[in-house]
């Protein structure tokens, strides 16, 4: 039963991460319709970057902003350079899928002189035990919950009482109206890539201090689970990604409680399936993308 | 010749087609209009099997084919056409004709590793046929060129040569004058005319009216994914409320 | 250039030709964006391993572990790894390519791939985990006992027979009515549909083949390096192939062979090269080889989509002759 509380803990972990991740993916993906394979791999660029600020000596807490700042440049510049050309040239979202597995590619071998393959690891990785009965959380962790539920808050925020989330909404219900509806929809896309990059950045640094150490080769893992709980919920929805986050967090952390920690992103995979098969439009998919936003 | 009983359409909450009840005469042009978003295209598509339908029934030359997928349909002569084009780009003109035709041996896996001889012999019957139709509708001179290089009148052109590749015994047009050349509707509009006298029975989607009088009789009204009138088109011209919801907005 | 190294030169060729034929009949010709192509050329190999292999329980195999072990004679092992190829692309076929979208076939088809490699990594008792199996036996060599230069010259004969049959069933599918059909599949699926065609059997054809190709290509590589391991099939050795593909030319078998001799044959070689110059730390190079890779799949999707060899314009006989010989510069793979 301690188990399974402890395991109950880590799911609460792992859930905000993931939904850190897996909110920006699926707007990208929503309102500029682009499926961006990259996007682990600017997680974990964006947790390096913070790793070299917190060796320097600033708090990882501060390097975090220098992280999410970096993915929302980084994302910007690889769709205005990349993404956005191609869209335009009319390339199908076929082409839009190989496209942008070759810019995960890029990067990933890009960075790999840099840093190396060897793991890296933030300095206060380590932070003091609370109890909650048998429930024991970190500190670090117990920010990583509250940092989440803040981003969540405000992403919910966005959306729904801003002009900005409105547009938004608009443009990825249907550009072709937003734009004649007077909407800008190339700055709102512009915008997107920046929210969603900074979002990215910060779920990469954070998915690097939960997970202790990392490599450069867990990129791939990152975009997994985003993409599994982005799925899940229905692709292109921030709210079906949140509750497809709790649920992936969740069933992960207690599989790996009781089968084998080594399996998390293969349940990822095996609920990816399930959905696949039973629901492929995703557990929210009533309405049209981001439509449940309001 | 197709009868379809109540047929409803959900999308995500919203009823595109809410209980239609139509049947198609054999050997004439039913029109089907009204405004947009009336649910003409979806119901064309829920017949077709390109949708599936959330209920009713679809009874096709007293088969009930309501569970049948899209390709089954077609192959018992229920082929449908699109509003946007929707030419095989990178095949040849020859060659989107020759997708279309049934009852070629070299169609399956084993009959392609089984090669040419294996095929030739229906791939050559059926390129005749082929070009007999390219010949008719006037493009026989554009056999090798790529579909995707054709003017927008011709891909319709294209379109409805394929769909007759499969000797169709009713036809589904869903607005095949749009993105026309107006010098050219005329020339569709006869060729329609055409396979009708052979005995072709088609169900269209037009939004042009003076086309619709032309060529449809009878003609059904929808308007909010419901029928609201069918008939000659000199008779409802005459229903106040189908004139309200469409013929003069 | 010795001749041990032109041996390996020449079947590594084969292995890279027969592969892309494949990709170029799931992916250029059916537009199936198979991002787990390298699984099915691992199946192959593990299966062609494990049916050579004797069990690990006889001696100097005791320091792995893995199922099955049969010695069975060559070229069952071979049969053995295509049947593998084929079966596997059976599930995974049904599950992915009957109701998803095309884009997100891909994603699942890449997700399958990562998955499958960590899952053979982590379980060591299948397949001997990340360590991989070892000391696989050669075909026919025991049988032979030839020194290693005849043999070299044998298992090239071997691979080249290989290429000519796959060769033959790529240029008979390409050809024929029923490549026609997924041509027309890959250009745009609801209006095949409408016109009689079954994509759901189109494409689970053309993946069981295309699956069937790949685990031989991975038995013949097996047979080769007498070694396999997980980390000879991630993910991105799968991109390598469509780089071949994308730059060889989709649709064309004959752009297929190209891009295999361009691509991973030329990289292979260009490593050689520049190895020996020991510029910068020892990962520098594959890295930037990657990223170049990287730089190539753009550049031809921007520059040249149709690639060095583009699929050619399907004339019939009697056909009456054309001054525009211009080509449609398309969207790829729509």
């Amino acid at each position: 039963m301690s188990l399974l509380v402890a395991a109950f803990g880590f799911g609460l972990v792992s859930m905000s991460v993931i939904a850190l991740a897996a909110v920006g993916f699926t707007m990208q993906f929503g309102i500029t319709n682009m499926i961006n394979l990259a996007y682990g791999e600017v997680m974990i660029t964006s947790a390096y970057l913070a790793y070299y600020v917190n060796q320097a000596g600033v708090s990882i807490w501060i390097a975090m902003l220098g992280g999410a700042a970096f993915g929302a440049v980084f994302s910007f510049l690889i769709n205005r350079f990349v993404y956005a050309p191609f869209q335009r040239k009319g390339t199908a979202l076929l082409g839009m899928v190989i496209v942008s597995l070759a810019v995960s590619l890029m990067i990933s071998n890009a960075m790999l002189p840099i840093v190396g393959y060897f793991s890296a690891a933030y300095r206060e990785r380590f932070s003091r035990l609370l109890h909650f009965g048998s429930l024991a959380l970190t500190v670090n962790q117990i920010a990583i919950i509250v940092l989440a539920i803040g981003v969540m808050l405000a992403v919910h925020a966005l959306l729904r009482y801003t002009r900005l989330g409105k547009a938004m909404r608009a443009t990825a219900a249907n550009p072709t109206l937003a734009r004649n509806c007077g909407i800008p929809t190339q700055r709102v896309i512009d915008v997107v890539w920046l929210i969603t990059g900074a979002l990215c950045g910060l779920a990469g640094v954070v998915a690097a201090l939960d997970s202790d150490s990392f490599t450069i080769a867990n990129g791939a893992g990152f975009l997994i689970t985003a993409l599994a709980a982005a799925v899940l919920g229905g692709a292109g929805q921030p709210y079906g990604a949140m509750i497809g986050a709790v649920v992936i967090g969740l069933i992960t952390e207690l599989s790996a409680a009781v089968w084998a920690p080594d399996y998390k992103q293969v349940v990822a995979f095996g609920i990816l399936v399930a959905v696949m098969l039973l629901r492929p439009q995703g557990l929210l998919a009533k309405r049209g993308a981001l439509a449940a936003a309001g | 010749m197709l009868a379809a009983r109540d047929i409803h359409r959900h999308f995500e909450g919203m009823h595109a087609v809410d209980g239609v009840s139509i049947e198609v005469m054999p050997e004439r042009i039913t029109g089907l209009i009204g405004p947009n978003g009336a649910g003409k295209s979806t119901l064309l598509a829920v017949l077709a099997g390109t949708l599936p339908a959330s209920s009713g029934t679809i009874v096709f030359q007293g088969e009930d084919i309501t569970r049948l997928p899209a390709y089954q349909r077609a192959r018992r002569g229920l082929v449908r056409t699109f509003q946007l084009p929707s030419e095989f780009a990178q095949l040849t003109v020859l060659e989107n004709l020759m997708v279309a035709a049934p009852d070629n041996r070299g169609e399956s896996l084993l009959g392609a590793l089984l090669g040419k001889r294996y095929w030739m012999p229906d791939e050559t019957r059926l390129v005749a046929q082929a070009r007999g139709l390219l010949k008719r509708f006037g493009m026989n001179a554009k056999e090798s060129d790529y579909a995707g290089t054709l003017s927008g009148g011709q891909k319709r052109l294209v379109e409805i040569m394929r769909a007759l590749m499969l000797r169709p015994k009713l036809l589904l047009l869903d607005e095949p004058m749009s993105g026309v050349h107006p010098s050219i509707v005329d020339e569709i509009a006869g060729y329609l005319e055409t396979l009708r006298d052979e005995g072709l029975t088609i169900l269209m989607v037009e939004h042009e009216l003076h086309m619709v009088d032309r060529l449809c009789d009878p003609v059904v009204v929808m308007a909010q994914g419901k029928v609201i009138g069918q008939g000659g088109m000199a008779a409802l011209r005459k229903q106040p409320e189908i004139v309200e919801a469409y013929l003069v907005g | 250039m010795n001749t041990y190294y032109a041996a390996n030169l020449l079947i590594f060729a084969g292995v890279d030709i027969i592969a892309c034929l494949a990709l170029n009949l799931q992916f250029g010709v059916s537009g199936i964006v198979n991002f787990s192509f390298i699984v099915f050329q691992a199946a192959g190999a593990y299966t062609a391993a494990i049916l050579s292999m004797p069990p690990d329980t006889a001696p100097d195999y005791t320091f792995q572990i893995y199922f099955g072990g049969y010695q069975l004679p060559f070229p069952i092992p071979w049969i053995g790894g295509a049947v593998a190829g084929g079966l596997l692309a059976l599930p995974i076929g049904l599950v992915v390519l009957r109701r998803l979208r095309a884009d997100y076939q891909a994603i699942a088809l890449l997700v399958t791939s990562i998955i499958a490699n960590t899952v053979i990594n982590n379980a060591r008792p299948w397949l001997n985990g990340a360590a991989g199996v070892a000391l696989v036996p050669q075909p026919l060599q025991e049988q032979l006992n030839a020194d290693t230069h005849t043999y070299q010259y044998l298992y090239i004969g071997l691979t080249a027979i290989c290429v000519a049959i796959v060769w033959f069933i790529a240029a008979r599918i390409v050809n024929s009515p029923y490549g026609r059909s997924l041509r027309a599949m890959r250009e745009n699926e609801v209006a095949a549909t409408a016109l009689g065609k079954n994509p759901t059997a189109l494409k689970m054809t053309i993946f069981i083949v295309g699956g069937a190709i790949a685990g031989l290509s991975g038995a013949i590589l097996v047979g080769f390096l007498t070694v396999w391991a997980p980390s000879t099939w991630l993910y991105p050795e799968t991109i390598i192939l469509f780089a071949a593909v994308i730059v060889g030319g989709r649709g064309n078998n004959v752009g297929a062979i190209l891009g295999a001799l361009l691509v991973p044959v030329g990289f292979e070689e260009v490593t050689r090269l520049l190895g020996g110059l020991n510029i910068g730390p020892p990962q520098l190079i594959p890295a930037l080889e990657w990223v170049c890779i990287g730089l190539f799949i753009l550049g031809f999707l921007w520059f040249r989509p149709r690639g060095v060899a583009p699929e050619p314009r399907h004339v019939f006989p009697g056909a009456p002759i054309r001054e525009d010989t211009r080509w449609v510069e398309g969207t790829p793979a729509s």
